[in-house]
């Protein structure tokens, strides 16, 4: 059940990146955790049959690519369109992931997403164990997405 | 005839992509307005004529099924047509709004989605009284 799980999150994830932000990733389940210091986490929470939260940490590298990919444009984007794109990202898998778990007629609230700090990263690491975990290659970086349910480990 | 399109996103990265997607789609525009959540969609549709709602759901202060509501409880926005674009996977949430007569799109999405549900649901509207 636990690898049908990490499966069906691996898909998810991408599935949207590709749809989203045309970008094609890879499952590298045997690697490290991402280094922090380089990454932007973003993150959302959700409340119904059961709560949580889904985080998201990206190279920083690879983000100015993929809010430009998103928006559709050649030119930079600023920092504030990267957060918002990547918050979107996290909010359409969280979107995407869930029912296929829990069923489609169940309903989340699912609550707007946020940028993490750095101060709060580290936090974050030991802030209980993920429920699921899925860490991919991009082409020019690595992003991990962490699963955590209320209650389960 | 070209229409008034009302936008109502909280991320202002899917509102642009959704505007891209309306402008390539070939449907006409006269005016586009944003809003970043349901009670600013609301203020928008008292101030001007709103032909076409665009909403996403998950939205802080107001959100979409509530902005729906409001309109469909008052009699002069009633009928205005509106499509629900989100990441939303509850299917006893999406036939909720299905049943308040709005269409659904679900993200991630593709241009062409956004054309077809559009032109469907604007040949359908035409009679909407003024």
């Amino acid at each position: 059940m636990r690898d049908q799980f990490k499966e069906i999150f691996y898909q998810v994830v991408t599935d949207t990146l590709e749809a989203l932000a045309f970008i094609f990733s890879f499952p590298e389940d045997q690697r490290d955790t991402i280094d922090y210091d380089s990454a932007l986490t973003t993150s959302v929470s959700f409340t119904g049959p059961f709560s949580g939260k889904l985080v998201m940490a990206i190279s920083k590298q690879v983000v100015p690519g993929l809010a430009a990919n998103m928006l559709g444009v050649d030119e930079e984007t600023s920092l504030p369109q990267q957060q918002d794109a990547l918050k979107e990202v996290v909010n359409v898998i969280c979107g995407n992931f869930l029912p296929t778990i829990a069923g489609e007629h169940e309903i989340f609230t699912i609550d707007v997403p946020g940028v993490i700090s750095n101060a709060d990263q580290a936090r974050f690491l030991h802030d209980g164990k993920p429920t699921s975990v899925a860490k991919i290659k991009l082409e020019s970086g690595q992003a991990d997405f962490y699963l955590f349910i209320d209650g389960r480990d | 005839m070209a229409f008034n399109i009302l936008i109502v996103d909280d991320s202002s990265v899917m509102r642009k992509i959704i505007i891209k997607s309306l402008r390539m789609s070939g449907v006409p525009i006269a005016e586009l307005y944003e809003a970043s959540n349901g009670k600013e969609g609301l203020d928008l549709v008292n101030q001007h004529w709103i032909d076409l709602v665009i909403v996403d759901i998950n939205m802080s202060v107001m959100n979409g099924e509530e902005m729906i509501d409001h309109l469909r409880e008052n009699l002069e926005t009633s009928d205005i047509p509106v499509i629900v674009v989100s990441s939303e996977g509850s299917e006893t949430r999406v036939e909720r709004m299905k049943n308040q007569g709005a269409s659904f799109i679900h993200k991630p999405f593709t241009p062409e989605t956004i054309r077809d549900t559009v032109k469907k649901v604007m040949e359908g509207s035409n009679e909407r009284s003024i």
